[in-house]
Order: structure tokens, then C-alpha cells, then sequence
């Protein structure tokens, strides 16, 4: 992950106008908000170069020309604007946040609410970790923009106007002198800021690859102990660390001698207001407190065109992050319903698959030909190989994909002119790796029907074999699973899941049984519920215990995208081929497995 | 190979953060203390700007022959620009050394203490928390020293220096310019404490919010199975709504400070320029002094309201420190110490003598992991290790190479007791292969050559890695030797790993060797492949081998059966299976199985 954030610091585009204003549009349900912070942000400079102006009247007006009552009077609009400044800072800052909040809220949910509707084949090609970035870190930079960057834009067009305003008004030919500073000042930062910009990128690398070799380090710590490695390992981080130190200290000096740069060009300007601001001041057309003004103004113009530089290369990053953030947005589901789908009310009859192709990528097929008819109340048990090709059967009967080619019934009919929730609403299905929400046990069982009340839940819960596990955990059924169901085994996991796909009550029950061994206990539970699940209801299970195979009506030996062997139990044993030697294979496994648990803990019986 | 020394940073680990930060600091004592010196001088350049120009509003303007000195008197703003900027600069660079190098000086010295502390230590420390402290811990640090520090540094002396210059100008107004500043430094510090534990509480949601993300992108399948999307909509839009919420606190926290500051900062200054135009009015100071004060005022004020920013964020690197410090305090392994150190290799007589071990930090009523093991290994033997998960296999090989070590009891090689070797030692005579190695992301062949610090010729690992099966695989590789492992380059399989592994221990040719016998999980020609690999690997070094399946042991020199951190049983394999016991039972149960294999068949063959 920290490599594809790498990736996207390098991220530069040229400025696209068309995303930019994109990005504004974001803005149009709060335009008052937007436009009520761009108008008090105008008027806050405005106000502060006001301000400058005030004091230079102090001066020439109050001290200079002695009069106490033009200073009182001054003092006094001085006092009541500081008091409407503060509203007005007030008023931008609350404004512009809100804003920014807003923008950041509504982004966020419709990513979310846009992912609901992505199809697992877009869950497939794109990491978890892109996605968390585009809804969270993205979402930010689009949101800062319009907020803080177009507010320092506008802060500084508006300090920049009214400086030249005041120091026109005041005197004009100074003015134009002072003007002169601007281009050397703008070509200065520009520079400055695009070399501590491109080393600060280099820290930031470096800093990604220091903590990648702490995290190998650490991983590692056991080989690098018995092989003695320290001392060259140690060799290694330094010339990473030493690289860190030089990147990170240009990075820090180079910052360091912007301002000092900066500030010394406008001490030229400062030194061109003495002399020719002194000189003028004594044909009269200066005066004292006009040559205080202009150096506040120099000040004034000189924070627009310091940070310009800075607020253009956010807004490149912005504009970078609002690009993946629109392709996300953009993306369209490959699963949707199709126009006229209509809800079958039941899925209840035959399901078929009729000359299916199917690929995941383009080229390389994973089913051909595809024929298949499952009959109401069936139990099919897939088996085979690893990339065979049956978690592609089980994904186009969820229809999380369809077909390339052929067409799936259900209900009588190609299940495309049915609506995705009317099919995936009747399919119970329980992973390999049963995934579980945070929250509580019963949160998680009644995840299968959100109306079901506690009685339901653990009546499912019984049914499954999930309630005794529960029971003996201290809060019961308000026990907390922790993130993704942690604090569980994977055995209580795969229970839960069971309670949860016995709750919702599917038409159709679909399971990928756990490789990964549990205890011959719960093993009996799982059993159990599945047993439950798959009475009377149509069943199609991708099966690894010997256990749920013999109970099948069918099995399918899937290889090569193709079914290769089908039949019962004892049909397929005396044929005496894939499926023989698959069987005998595992029988063996197993049979040591519950040897070895037995002799582990002789109070249970092996089973098998 | 250099020999890299990093200076010890022990030293730091003190009751009194203060005195540790200091203690860190050492070597750049100086340089700091010049940082702030010349933050000193330049505030005393800005400071004699203000004068520079008293002078010239009242001895230069208006006089006659102006017009000779105005031009000195531009330079001098020019130069003292100068000035400042050199100290400015300095400022900047001398404290950026200092923080760079004292992060430099920390991620050395703890990514070389993490390789070194014991394995007790990193048992009980998740990898994610040791990772965190090297390096987010260490950022803090750095913008201590970087920002933090020298941006108080330069709040009080920015005030100290102008307001010292305020009562060379004129008592009176010195006094009434800092009516308000302590009230300012308390609503300051008030606010920003205020505000960073807000800024917590929104960090807080933030995850939350990116924890239900992830949560829902990983379980995509779940929602779509049971076609939950509005729920999780809703469950999202919830958290998000929390962030909103918590985000607009923060901001409108914001929104009340800066004006409530603004009004303050305002007063106080409007106040100094009454009182000073009043005075210049009066006659009491010149007009050029009031143009001074009031340019110094501003650097009074102003920064003032800051000083609450760095002070809270000072409180979040001193918790830092102490994240550091605690990881700092821990004991190293001590690798070199030892009493004895053979000339040459070892011969490898191992010899345990009622040999017990207990984990340290036990609540001591549990049993020890290891308790009353006695047996020898003569040179060149094997000895293989059987029992269950949990029964002290691994536990007793983690001896030999001083992972850990032995409590109770007399263990020697080549009859001098192990805790005399230093530990360095004996894990170059000690080479360990296990179930799934760890290999680092460099190329393949770095991998192999990772434990000898010596040069190796290509012709040598190729030798080694056609000894360990691995040759013919490399080579498929595009890269060859060069391709890289892990994320970037190639997923090695576990078997291919462990031939890789097997590969560098033949590389580092060690006297005594530990192998972990798993091979189940991989199919019988890769089995075959390793079988053979290993083989060569065992001759002529005493091998221990953690075995996991009767085959592996029967041509055993001497098999340790163990339960519970005791030998139950030991011998050759005809020995213990002359007599009844638990290894006769183990091997009967695999033998049982093949008969049930065959009977399952034959009933399944005749239809019921």
C-alpha cells in the first residue's frame, strides 16, 4: 500500500481545466456558502489594507498635522472596524469550513454509496487500499481546494489589488518603482518553491523506505538473528538513513534561505521608498506617514506571491486526486439491472446453466461450454482442483458476474431479466473465509434479516449449532466479534455465518466450505447447520470434507472449466478416476488429521 | 564489510523528559544554542530597522543636504535586510542540522537496538508498534527540535528584543504596549490545548470511519450475498456523519479563537498607537519615534497568539520521547559476551543434562515449556524431534543457538556449557531451515548469499542452489538470480522458499543444523526434490530435525518423543517400536489408515 501511495505522490498533472471545474461543481448545493466566504475573504483584505491606510493617516493627519481630534476620530473607526474585521474572520473561517466539511461529507458518501453498486469485478481488479485512499485522503485534497486554496487565491488577488490601489492613490510614480520588484520576486519564489517541493518528494520516498526496511527488519528478525546479519544489516539502513539525513536537511536549509531571499528582494523596494520617497517628500508630494504605508504594502503584496507557488502545487495535487476520485465516480457497474428487470418472487424450480462461457480476463477462459441443470431441492457438491473453475460457477449462480456467452435460469427464465436484488436477496451463501462486521454476535445473525427479532436470531442460531458456543461466552449473544470478527476462531466465524444464511431463509443455499481445520467438535456443529440449511432447498456447495461429499445428490468433478466427472458417491467410486483419487487421497488426510487430534486429546472419538 | 559502531543512546532513558530531550541533543549542544543566538541577532536586525528609520524621519527627512545621505541611508535598509536574512538563514540551517541529526543518530541506533533485543521483548511487541515509534515517534522528534522548539525560541525572543527596544524608546508606552499580552498567552495555550484534544476526537472518527470502509470493501461479497447496500449505506452515512459533526466542532472552535485573538491582539495595539500619537502629539517622543514604535508594536503582539500552537505540540513530543525512551530502555541481546571462544569450529557433542526451561514474565505457576530433558547428539548424528503442536519441539531447538536460554540444568557442546559460547558464535555454527522461511525483497541471490560475510563467486551459489533443488527454478525466472522476492518481483511457493533457504545454509556450511521437516502441504515430486536437498544438507552436521510425520524419522540416529515439554520416549526407531508406548501408537495410526482407506472404498463400491 505504501508503494501505491508512492506512486501517487509522483502524481503531477498539467492543469486541466475541465477537472477544475469539475472539482468547483462540487460546490453547487452550498453556492451561498461559497460565495458568501469568496465575498467576506475580499473584504477582510480589503479591511486590512484599510487598516494600513488608517495608520497612515495617525500619522500625517493626527501626529504630523497635531491634531488630537482627527487622531481621536481616526482611533475610534480604527477600533469599531477591528471589531467588524473579527466578524468578518469569523464569518470566512466558519463559512469556509463548513464549506469544506460539506464537500468532504457529500464526496465521501456518494463513493460509498457508488461502491454498493460496483460489481465484484471491479472489487477484483482494484486493491482495498486504492479505494480507502481515494474516499478518504483524495476526498480531503478536492475539499481543501475548494476551500483553502480558492480562499488564499482570492485572498491574495484581492491583496495584491488593494495594495495597488493605496499605493497608486498615494503616490504613483513610487508605485510604479515598487511594481518593478514583482516580476524578480515572482521568478524567485517559483524557483524556490519548485526545488524545496521536488526534494521534500525525495523525503517523503526516503521516509517510505526506511519504513519498509524497519518492517522487514523487524519480520525478519528471527533469520537475521541466526544468521548474524546485524552488523551488514545495520550497514545497509545507514546508507538509507544517511541518504534520509541529506535529502531531509537540503529540504530544511533550502526552506530555510526562501524567506531570507524573498525579504532581501523586497528590501530593495524598502530602499527604493527611502530615497525616492524621501526625496519626493520634500517637493511635498510624500509624506510620513505615506512612506509607512508602502512599506506595510510591500509586506502586503509579498505573502500572495511567497505562497503562490505553494497553493498552485496543491492544487496540481488536488486536481491529480479529483481525477481518480471522478474514474472511481465514473465507473460503471458490470452487474446492473438490465431495463424492465422485474422481481421473480421466488427462484423456486430448476436452475440452469445453458452453453455458458466465461472469463475473467479476455483470452483466457475459465469456463467453455458450460452446461449444467440443477433441480429444485437438489444438493450439488462441487470438487476439484484450485482454478477449476468452481468459484466461477458459484459466482455467476450469485450472478456477482455473468456470462461471456450462454445464458443462467432461474425461475424459468434468463436471469438477466430479473433484478439483482430479487435474485441475491433469495441466495443464502457462506464463505470460505467467513467475513463478520464489527458489532455484536447478534448483530451479525441478524445481518440475514434486519427484522428479525431476538427470538429469531437464536432460534437461527439453534438451528445452525451455532447457540451453545454462544451461550458460553460471558455477554452471550452481545458478545463483541471485533474488526472483521477477530476475536472469534474461524470455526465459531463460519457458525455465525451459518445462523446468519439459516436467518435470512434463502431459496437457495450456496457454500464454500473452510479448508483450514477446525476442532472436531465444531467441525460436528458446522455439520450440523449446514444440515439444516440445506434440507429441502436447492444447494450448491464447493465441498472439502468427505462428510458433506457423500451427502450430496450429485458431484461435480470440475477441472479445467469443464465438469469431468458427475455422479453419486458410489457411482464415482467404482469408476474408479478423478474423483476415486481425489477421495482416497483426502480420506487419508482426514483420517490422519483425526489420529492426530485423537491421540492430541483422547476424550474425543476420531471421526470419519 | 565496515565495521559500523553506532553511538549508544542509552543514555537518554531518564525520569526527567527535559534532561533526556537535552541528553539527546548532545553533539549538537552547540549548534542549537548558535540557532537560537542567531534567531537573537536577527530579531535585533528587524529591531534596528525601526531605527534606522527614527533616524532617518527625524535627522535626515527634510534637512538639507538630504539628498547625499538618503542614498546611505537606502543601503543601510538594504544591508540590514542582509543581515537578517544571513541570521535568519542560519537560524533555520543550524537548527534543521540539529534535528536532522539527532533523527538521523535515533533511526540508526534503533533500527540496530530492534535487531538486537531479544526475542522475548519481540514476542510480547507487535511489529506495527515498534514500527510506529521508529518512525512516526521519530518525525515527532524531529519537528521538536525542527519547529517546535525554535518556533518558541523565536516567539520570546522576537518579544523580548522588541520590547526591550520598546523602553529604550519610551518606558510609558512599553509598559502600556503588554496590557494584554499575558491574557493573550493565556487564551492562546487555553485554546490550542483545547482544540488538539478535538483534533483527537476527530482523528478518532476518521478511523472509525476508514475501519466500517474497509470492513465493507473486504466483505463486498457478504452485502452483495444478502443485498445489505442501503443497510451499509446507512451505517456509513452515519459514521459520517459523526466525522461531519466532529470535523465542525473543530472549525467553529477555529472560527471563535482567530476573531476573539484578532480583537484582542487589536485592542492592544490600537491602544500603544493612541498612547504613542498622544505622546508624539504632545511632543513628549518625535514623529520618527512613534513610526518606530509603532513597526515594533506589531512584533510584540502578533506572534504572541502563537505560542499556545508550539507549546501544545511541545506536549506531543515529549509523549513522544517517552515511546522512544521505553523502546531505548530495553536490554540487547548480548552477543558478543562469552567466556569461551573455540580457535576453530566446533565438533557438535551436544549433551542436555536435566535440562529446563521456563519463559521469563510467566506468572511461574504454569508448567515450564521445557522440563528434565536429557540426551546427547554426538557429532555428525540426527536427532529428530516428535510430538504434537505445543509439545516443546521448537522450544528445545531455540536453545541451541541461545535464542533463548536454558534455566535449570547442565546443557554443553563439545563439553563446555553453552552459555559460555558468546552467541555471535554459536549462530555461525548453527544453520536453521524452516517450514516457510523468511525471505527478504532483494534478488534471489541475495537471499542466498544473506548470511556469509564474505564475497561469494556466482559459481558458488549456483553450486549451492543446484544442491538445493532451487537451480532449475531460478533460472526460469526472467531475471535469473536477479529476480527479485516478494511484492516487487516473484511469489516464491513455501517449498521453493525453503529450498532457497536450504541454499544459503549450504552457503554458510554451519557444524550443527536445525531442520523443520514439513512437507505435507507440498506435491510428492517438490517432496522428492526437498527430500534430497536436504539430505545433503545433513551430511556430516549434527542435525535436529523437527519432524511431523513418522518417514522423516525412522532413519533418525536417535528420536525424542515429547509431551508437554518432557521426553516421553527415546531411541532408534526399532527400539521404540519393539515396546509399547506413544511412538508405537503414532506409527500404528498411520499404518491403520491406509487398512481404512482401502475398506472405505469397498463399501462405498457396494451400494447401499
Amino acid at each position: 500500500m505504501s508503494d501505491v501511495e508512492f506512486q501517487e505522490e509522483e502524481f503531477t498533472t498539467e492543469f486541466n481545466g475541465r477537472t477544475f471545474l469539475r472539482i468547483v461543481a462540487q460546490v453547487r448545493p452550498h453556492w451561498p456558502l461559497f460565495v458568501g466566504f469568496l465575498v467576506m475573504i475580499s473584504l477582510a483584505s480589503l479591511l486590512d489594507a484599510y487598516f494600513t491606510y488608517l495608520s497612515k493617516r495617525i500619522i500625517d493627519e493626527g501626529i504630523v498635522a497635531g491634531n488630537r481630534e482627527a487622531l481621536l476620530r481616526i482611533v475610534a473607526t480604527y477600533g469599531a472596524l477591528i471589531v467588524v474585521q473579527a466578524g468578518i474572520v469569523f464569518g470566512f473561517i466558519s463559512m469556509t469550513g463548513l464549506l469544506g466539511e460539506r464537500v468532504r461529507f457529500d464526496l465521501r458518501k456518494r463513493l460509498f454509496d457508488h461502491l454498493q453498486d460496483l460489481s465484484l469485478s471491479y472489487f477484483n481488479r482494484t486493491p482495498v487500499g486504492w479505494i480507502m485512499s481515494r474516499v478518504t485522503s483524495d476526498t480531503n485534497r478536492i475539499a481543501e481546494l475548494v476551500t483553502w486554496g480558492l480562499l488564499d487565491i482570492t485572498w491574495g488577488i484581492t491583496n495584491i489589488i488593494a495594495a495597488t490601489y493605496f499605493m497608486l492613490s498615494i503616490n504613483w510614480r513610487l508605485a510604479l518603482i515598487v511594481f518593478a520588484m514583482i516580476p524578480v520576486l515572482v521568478v524567485v519564489a517559483a524557483e524556490f518553491k519548485k526545488r524545496i517541493l521536488t526534494e521534500y518528494r525525495v523525503v517523503r520516498r526516503m521516509n517510505s523506505r526506511i519504513t519498509g526496511a524497519y518492517d522487514e527488519s523487524i519480520m525478519g528478525v528471527r533469520v537475521t538473528k541466526a544468521l548474524g546479519r546485524e552488523a551488514a544489516n545495520l550497514d545497509e539502513f545507514q546508507e538509507l538513513s544517511s541518504a534520509m539525513y541529506r535529502s531531509g536537511y537540503r529540504a530544511a536549509w533550502l526552506s530555510a534561505l526562501f524567506l531570507p531571499a524573498v525579504q532581501l528582494i523586497s528590501a530593495f523596494a524598502v530602499g527604493a521608498v527611502i530615497w525616492y520617497g524621501g526625496l519626493q517628500a520634500q517637493i511635498g508630494a510624500m509624506t510620513i506617514g505615506g512612506i509607512q504605508a508602502f512599506f506595510a504594502y510591500i509586506t502586503f503584496m509579498l505573502w500572495p506571491i511567497q505562497e503562490m507557488a505553494r497553493v498552485y502545487a496543491s492544487m496540481q495535487q488536488a486536481i491529480a486526486s479529483a481525477e481518480r476520485v471522478f474514474s472511481l465516480i465514473d465507473a460503471v457497474p458490470e452487474v446492473a439491472d438490465r431495463p424492465g428487470a422485474v422481481d421473480p418472487g421466488s427462484l423456486r424450480g430448476d436452475v440452469a446453466f445453458r452453453d455458458v462461457d466465461f472469463d475473467y480476463e479476455e483470452g483466457k477462459p475459465v469456463l467453455r461450454g458450460f452446461n449444467l441443470r440443477i433441480r429444485q431441492g437438489e444438493t450439488i457438491a462441487l470438487v476439484g482442483p484450485t482454478g477449476g473453475g468452481k468459484s466461477t460457477i458459484v459466482n455467476l449462480l450469485c450472478r456477482f458476474f455473468e456470462p461471456t456467452r450462454g445464458t443462467v435460469e432461474m425461475a424459468g427464465r434468463d436471469y438477466t431479466e430479473l433484478t439483482l436484488h430479487g435474485i441475491q436477496s433469495r441466495i443464502g451463501i457462506v464463505l470460505q473465509a467467513p467475513h463478520l462486521f464489527s458489532g455484536t454476535i447478534r448483530d451479525n445473525i441478524r445481518y440475514g434479516r434486519l427484522a428479525a427479532t431476538d427470538a429469531d436470531v437464536e432460534a437461527a442460531a439453534r438451528l445452525a449449532g451455532a447457540d451453545a458456543f454462544i451461550q458460553s461466552l460471558p455477554l452471550g449473544y452481545d458478545e463483541e466479534v471485533g474488526e472483521g470478527g477477530n476475536l472469534l476462531s474461524v470455526g465459531q466465524k463460519q457458525l455465525i455465518s451459518l445462523a446468519r444464511a439459516v436467518l435470512a431463509d434463502p431459496e437457495i443455499f450456496i457454500m464454500d466450505e473452510a479448508t483450514s481445520s477446525v476442532d472436531t467438535l465444531t467441525e460436528a456443529l458446522i455439520q450440523q447447520g449446514m444440515e439444516a440449511l440445506m434440507a429441502d432447498r436447492t444447494s450448491v456447495v464447493i465441498a472439502h470434507r468427505l462428510s458433506t461429499i457423500r451427502r450430496a445428490d450429485r458431484i461435480l468433478v470440475i477441472e479445467a472449466g469443464r465438469i469431468a466427472e458427475m455422479g453419486s458417491h458410489a457411482e464415482l467410486i467404482q469408476a474408479r478416476g478423478h474423483y476415486y483419487r481425489l477421495y482416497t487421497q483426502q480420506f487419508r488426510q482426514e483420517l490422519e488429521a483425526s489420529y492426530e487430534q485423537a491421540e492430541h486429546d483422547p476424550g474425543l472419538a476420531p471421526v470419519g | 564489510m565496515t565495521k559500523v559502531e553506532v553511538e549508544s543512546l542509552k543514555e537518554i532513558v531518564m525520569e526527567n523528559r527535559l534532561q533526556g530531550l537535552w541528553r539527546l541533543m548532545r553533539g549538537f549542544r552547540g549548534i542549537y544554542l548558535a540557532a537560537a543566538l542567531a534567531i537573537g541577532l536577527a530579531a535585533i536586525s528587524r529591531t534596528a530597522f525601526y531605527f534606522l528609520l527614527r533616524y532617518f524621519i527625524d535627522e535626515v527627512l527634510g534637512q538639507p543636504g538630504m539628498g547625499r545621505v538618503v542614498p546611505l541611508i537606502a543601503l543601510g535598509f538594504v544591508a540590514l535586510a542582509l543581515v537578517q536574512g544571513a541570521f535568519t538563514f542560519l537560524s533555520g540551517k543550524l537548527a534543521a542540522r540539529t534535528a536532522e541529526g539527532v533523527a538521523l543518530r535515533l533511526r540508526d541506533y534503533l533500527y540496530d537496538h530492534l535487531q538486537r533485543l531479544t526475542f522475548a521483548y519481540h514476542d510480547k511487541t507487535p511489529t506495527g508498534e515498534l514500527i510506529q515509534r521508529a518512525t512516526s515517534d521519530v518525525d515527532a522528534l524531529h519537528r521538536f527540535f525542527g519547529e517546535q522548539a525554535i518556533g518558541v525560541g523565536r516567539i520570546v525572543l522576537l518579544f523580548i528584543v522588541n520590547w526591550a527596544a520598546l523602553f529604550w524608546l519610551n518606558v510609558q508606552l512599553a509598559l502600556i504596549s503588554v496590557v494584554l499580552v499575558p491574557l493573550i498567552v493565556v487564551v492562546s495555550i487555553l485554546f490550542f490545548r483545547r482544540v488538539s484534544a478535538a483534533y483527537e476526537a476527530f482523528q478518532e472518527q476518521e478511523a472509525r470511519l476508514s475501519a466500517t470502509l474497509q470492513e465493507n470493501l473486504s466483505a463486498v461479497r457478504v452485502v452483495k450475498a444478502f443485498a445489505r447496500q442501503e443497510f451499509e449505506q446507512e451505517k456509513f452515512g452515519a459514521d459520517n456523519g459523526e466525522m461531519y459533526r466532529r470535523g465542525r466542532r473543530l472549525l467553529l472552535m477555529h472560527a471563535a479563537f482567530w476573531p476573539i485573538s484578532d480583537i484582542l491582539c487589536g485592542i492592544q495595539m490600537l491602544a500603544g498607537f493612541l498612547a504613542g500619537a498622544l505622546l508624539a502629539i504632545d511632543g513628549t517622543i518625535t514623529p520618527g519615534d512613534y513610526l518606530a514604535y509603532a513597526g515594533l508594536l506589531i512584533w510584540v503582539i502578533w506572534p504572541i497568539r502563537n505560542l499556545g500552537r508550539f507549546i501544545v505540540q511541545m506536549s506531543t513530543g515529549l509523549v513522544s520521547f517517552s515511546r522512544v525512551a521505553e523502546v531505548i530502555r530495553q536490554e540487547r541481546e548480548p552477543l558478543l559476551a562469552g567466556s569461551y571462544v573455540p580457535p576453530d569450529h566446533v565438533q557438535g557433542h551436544i549433551a542436555f543434562e536435566d535440562v529446563s526451561f521456563a519463559y521469563a514474565g510467566g506468572s511461574g505457576e504454569e508448567a515450564p515449556a521445557l522440563q528434565g530433558i536429557t540426551f546427547e547428539a554426538r557429532p555428525g548424528q540426527v536427532v529428530a524431534l516428535l510430538g504434537f503442536t505445543g509439545s516443546g519441539k521448537s522450544t528445545l531447538v531455540n536453545l541451541l543457538p541461545r535464542f533463548y536460554d536454558y534455566t535449570e540444568g547442565c546443557l554443553t557442546l563439545d563439553g563446555v556449557d553453552l552459555l559460555a559460547y558468546p552467541r555471535a558464535f554459536l549462530r555461525r555454527e548453527i544453520g536453521i531451515v524452516e517450514q516457510e522461511p523468511f525471505l527478504f525483497s532483494r534478488t534471489i541471490r541475495e537471499n542466498i548469499t544473506y548470511g556469509v560475510d564474505r564475497a561469494v563467486s556466482d559459481a558458488e551459489v549456483e553450486a549451492a542452489a543446484r544442491a538445493a533443488a532451487i537451480h532449475e527454478v531460478i533460472v526460469s525466472f526472467p531475471e535469473g538470480y536477479s529476480t527479485l522476492v516478494g511484492e516487487k518481483g516473484v511469489t516464491l511457493s513455501g517449498g521453493q522458499k525453503q529450498r532457497v533457504a536450504i541454499a544459503r545454509t549450504l552457503l554458510k556450511d554451519p557444524r550443527i543444523l536445525i531442520l523443520d521437516d514439513a512437507t505435507s502441504s507440498v506435491d510428492t515430486e517438490t517432496e522428492a526434490a526437498i527430500r534430497t536437498a536436504l539430505r545433503r544438507l545433513m551430511r556430516g552436521r549434527t542435525t535436529f530435525v523437527i519432524a511431523h510425520r513418522i518417514q522423516s524419522v525412522m532413519s533418525a540416529d536417535l528420536i525424542l518423543v515429547l509431551e508437554k515439554g518432557r521426553i516421553v520416549q527415546q531411541g532408534r526407531h526399532a527400539e521404540l517400536l519393539a515396546v509399547p508406548g506413544p511412538y508405537r501408537r503414532i506409527y500404528e495410526l498411520q499404518s491403520r489408515v491406509e487398512e481404512e482407506v482401502a475398506r472405505e472404498v469397498e463399501r462405498a463400491a457396494v451400494p447401499a
